[in-house]
């Protein structure tokens, strides 16, 4: 906590110097009106810069129409003050709060069809609404038009008769309107909303299966973005005092994106500096005339030849670790304050030993023509270890893609807890209690060990999108309850060493752990694991089956996993479910299925496994 | 229905251009996936070199239309090679941005070269228009809907029958298994680009014969509606390129006859809002959906 105190003063006072440096710089007429005209653009800039990091940089998510929020923004709050007969100093704030509004509703109308698309199809998508946006407002009546609106009041001429003043006082409202989007961008991306926004960029299946209603949180941050482009929009119709919906189009649009690239996706920091550099760099080439926009475009080229990912990547920058030395200082002056710490949830201990946690009827489905499963009835009782084995193709992944709800089973019931939970989205269904690990290792890679786990936390905590941007004591006493559950957690497996470590930086056991370990923050009644010890040396393995072992006897959770590894399955398993072509075939103890006759002949082939298959080994 | 036909026949003229220029997008995102950005530019390029042989070497036809392909090629394949290829292994983004740059790049040397002033392009064909019925049809309409249509017949063989089009579409499917399997993705890749470019520099003549005048950023919105129109279509997909440039033009000029000149765009955007709602992945697209 003393950190973020000296982090929070540490910015206060840059902050400050800047602002005052600044204002005291154009009240006292040090710069002219072009370079105070720079400033504020670079300002506006960077509020449309940081506002598409968040749908491109932290959700991942390519938007090529971010010029059209502000163009409505730039009009809604325009058309508001130009026609309320009451004080710009009055008019002013709520044109803006209003076009920041108007944006935000139709990011979320936008959204909600576009955000189904992904990739390159989404970008194509807002590239579209961006350009519609600004032909209909080229085309309204009350738009002013193809002509534009003029006689917008101007910051810089309307607050007081002396130039000089009232241009201070322009910068005075949009640099704190800047710094006050910046830092609530900043508190979102590190609240359990940003996490599960970035969760999304990394694995959005995984996301999913860790209980992120990922289409809400996609449809969030593009509000979010679109809400903070219309301010924008709102302050650059007021600077410049004169609209045309020409400006807004996709150059525009791509402008940003290339400022965002350039400055590093995902950091907002960068976005602030690549948004200084690329506004000045033109303007200083000014005397270069003609051979300007030619140096601009090289540069361009050049900078993403050598470094792709952009100035500062994901990271960000941080005047602390420019300060270090001011730490014993500040640590006097400044005494972390403590306040209670509420833990997120208390785990379940609900016992269900007499009825079976997880009841599996007459469950089957289709694709076309091919039974993928069929009549499949299966059951598990608390902390018991189940196995599910069967030949490639059997169905088994199918089965657990239908309990998570990626498939919507054709018929059959799935009762978790006494409840039905078929057709339920993945994210419920993993709030109501199943967790499951993948065949291939999904982590969300660029983030820590620890966020890992804190993401999967997220359905058991309540703090709202609010909390989280302003940081109020409901987010902060929660995000201190998970942090120390996550530790705790990652003890449990002897990884509490690695949790600062970036999860890809792991070794492949540890990944799979992880998943695993992942997987029980959310606090599941059952937990499914597909094969777990795939690409494992026995070493590893044997590893695992202590693990599984260890999550049996500290958590009350029923376990079900899929494993080709025999050793594993006859080692750890109390019962064993065998599937082939979808049915279930056996069902018993690993002595019962090691000498089922049925099995063996699915294993290894046999005339009367499947009437007029070709069997493998039996044949040979 | 004489406005309507008539509207129809301009609407395939513009619309067989636009798929050409949509078959050099569709190939490279194809095989690269990445949105060649400056494909319109590459037009402007053709146009310029057509322009100045043509009015200032006072050259024949043929011989201008042949120097417009080569010049076209040797840019685009400078431009895979020096801007695109050192990204191949970097994030997608990346290479968009450069291809952004490499947009803004050529549009501003263009500026610089040649200055702002648009240069008309000549008349290279006199023919008299075609009638049909009651209808008029020049025939620079007639030749560019031929042409294209021949061409995009050809590229579709070639893709799916030829030995080099294997290559092109086993590197699209998986480039490194394509590589294992002992093809040259390097040189699958320029011949790639090499016919994407032959057929721009083809588009550029016929573009300027549609609307003679040439100026630094001609390419611009050609390109990017020839964009959409593979997108539209199903990007990656040659059949889709073709049928989305005609959807497009259709479109566009029957807004234009009907509703309203200023809001074509719109409609066209709006139709491509519409089919992407629809058919996620275009119009002859099919939906991958990511196995879990």
């Amino acid at each position: 906590m003393k950190k973020r105190t000296k982090a929070i003063l540490l910015n206060t006072i840059a902050l400050l110097a800047i602002y005052f440096f600044t204002t005291i710089l154009i009240a006292n007429k040090g710069v002219n009106n072009y370079v105070s005209g720079i400033i504020i653009t670079v300002l506006i800039t960077i509020i449309m810069t940081a506002s598409l990091n968040v749908t491109t940089g932290l959700l991942g998510q390519l938007a090529l129409g971010h010029a059209g929020f502000m163009a409505i923004g730039a009009y809604a709050s325009a058309l508001f003050t130009r026609s309320v007969g009451i004080a710009f100093g009055l008019s002013l704030p709520i044109s803006l709060l209003l076009g920041g509004l108007m944006a935000a509703v139709f990011g979320f109308l936008i959204g909600t069809p576009a955000l189904r698309l992904t990739g390159d199809y989404l970008a194509i998508i807002t590239l579209g609404f961006g350009e519609i946006i600004r032909v209909v407002i080229e085309n309204l009546e009350f738009t002013g038009g193809a002509a534009g609106l003029t006689r917008i009041t101007r910051m810089s001429r309307a607050f007081s008769s002396d130039t000089a003043v009232s241009t201070a006082v322009q910068f005075s409202i949009v640099f704190w309107i800047t710094v006050v989007i910046i830092a609530s961008i900043f508190t979102l991306g590190r609240s359990r909303h940003g996490r599960a926004i970035i969760s999304i960029r990394e694995n959005v299946v995984a996301s999913e299966a860790i209980g992120i209603p990922t289409t809400r949180y996609k449809l969030l941050a593009f509000t979010i973005a679109a809400f903070f482009a219309g301010i924008a929009g709102g302050l650059y119709a007021h600077q410049t005092g004169i609209l045309n919906a020409k400006i807004f189009g996709f150059n525009k649009s791509i402008e940003y994106l290339v400022i965002v690239v350039l400055g590093g996706m995902g950091s907002i920091t960068g976005s602030i500096i690549a948004s200084i550099i690329l506004v000045t760099l033109p303007e200083m080439l000014r005397g270069l005339a003609e051979y300007r926009l030619i140096i601009y475009s090289l540069v361009l080229i050049l900078m993403m030849l050598f470094r792709p990912s952009g100035l500062l990547g994901t990271r960000e920058f941080s005047l602390l670790d420019f300060w270090e030395w001011a730490e014993r200082f500040f640590r006097k002056v400044f005494k972390g304050k403590t306040s209670e710490t509420k833990m997120p949830f208390t785990p379940r201990y609900d016992v269900w030993e007499e009825k079976p946690v997880l009841e599996i009827c007459r469950l089957g489905i289709s694709f076309g023509g091919l039974r993928a499963a069929d009549d499949v009835n299966l059951c598990l009782m608390n902390n018991e270890i189940v196995g599910l084995i069967g030949p490639n193709g059997a169905g088994k992944t199918t089965i657990f893609n239908m309990l998570t709800g990626v498939y919507i089973p054709t018929d059959g019931d799935i009762n978790l807890l006494g409840k039905r939970i078929n057709g339920l989205a993945p994210h419920e269904i993993t709030k109501n209690g199943i967790a499951r690990t993948f065949q291939n290792i999904r982590l969300f890679k660029s983030m820590t060990v620890l966020e890992n786990i804190k993401v999967a936390f997220h359905s058991r905590m309540h703090y709202s999108t609010l909390s989280g941007i302003l940081r109020d004591s409901d987010c902060t006493s929660e995000e201190r309850g998970i942090d120390i559950r996550a530790r705790e957690l990652l003890r449990v497996f002897q990884m509490e060493d690695v949790a600062d470590a970036p999860s890809s930086s792991l070794p492949y056991g540890q990944q799979r752990k992880l998943e695993i370990c992942r997987a029980l923050a959310s606090n599941p009644k059952v937990l499914l694991l597909d094969e777990p010890a795939a690409g494992m040396n026995p070493m590893e393995t044997t590893e695992l089956m202590q693990t599984i072992k260890t999550i049996r006897n500290r958590f009350s959770v029923a376990i079900l996993l899929i494993e080709h590894d025999m050793k594993l399955v006859m080692g750890i398993c109390e019962r064993i479910y065998v599937l082939n072509y979808g049915k279930v075939i056996a069902e018993g103890t690993p002595e019962q299925i090691r000498n089922n006759p049925g099995v063996i002949a699915a294993y290894l082939g046999s005339a009367d496994a499947r009437p007029g298959s070709m069997g493998g080994l039996a044949h040979a | 229905m004489n406005l309507f036909f008539n509207q129809l026949i301009n609407g395939l003229h513009v619309g067989s251009i636009y798929a050409l220029i949509a078959l050099g997008y569709t190939m490279v995102y194809g095989i690269v996936k990445l949105i060649n950005f400056a494909h319109g530019d590459i037009i402007m390029v053709g146009a310029y070199t057509a322009v100045i042989t043509l009015a200032t070497l006072g050259w024949s036809t043929p011989a201008a239309l042949f120097s417009a392909i080569v010049a076209c090629v040797v840019f685009g394949v400078l431009i895979e090679r020096l801007a695109y290829k050192p990204l191949r292994r970097s994030p997608r983004i990346s290479s968009l941005i450069t291809a952004i740059g490499v947009s803004m790049l050529l549009q501003n040397a263009a500026l610089l070269v040649f200055g702002a002033q648009p240069r008309p392009f000549p008349t290279i064909l006199s023919m008299p228009p075609l009638r049909v019925h009651t209808l008029q049809i020049s025939f620079n309409t007639v030749l560019t809907i031929v042409v294209s249509g021949i061409l995009m017949v050809f590229l579709q063989g070639f893709v799916q029958m030829s030995k080099t089009g294997k290559a092109m579409r086993a590197v699209s499917e998986d480039y490194n298994t394509a590589q294992l399997m002992g093809i040259n993705v390097n040189n699958t890749i320029t011949t790639t680009f090499v016919i994407g470019c032959t057929l721009a520099g083809i588009g550029s003549f016929l573009y300027c014969m549609a609307y003679p005048s040439v100026y630094p950023t001609l390419g611009a919105l050609p390109g990017l509606k020839a964009f959409i129109a593979a997108v539209l279509g199903g990007i990656g997909i040659i059949p889709g390129a073709m049928l989305g440039g005609f959807v497009m033009g259709v479109a566009e000029s029957l807004t234009k006859a009907y509703i309203s000149s200023q809001l074509s765009d719109a409609v066209v955007y709006g139709i491509l809002i519409i089919v992407l709602m629809v058919k996620p992945a275009g119009l002859l697209g099919k939906k991958m959906s990511e196995k879990v």
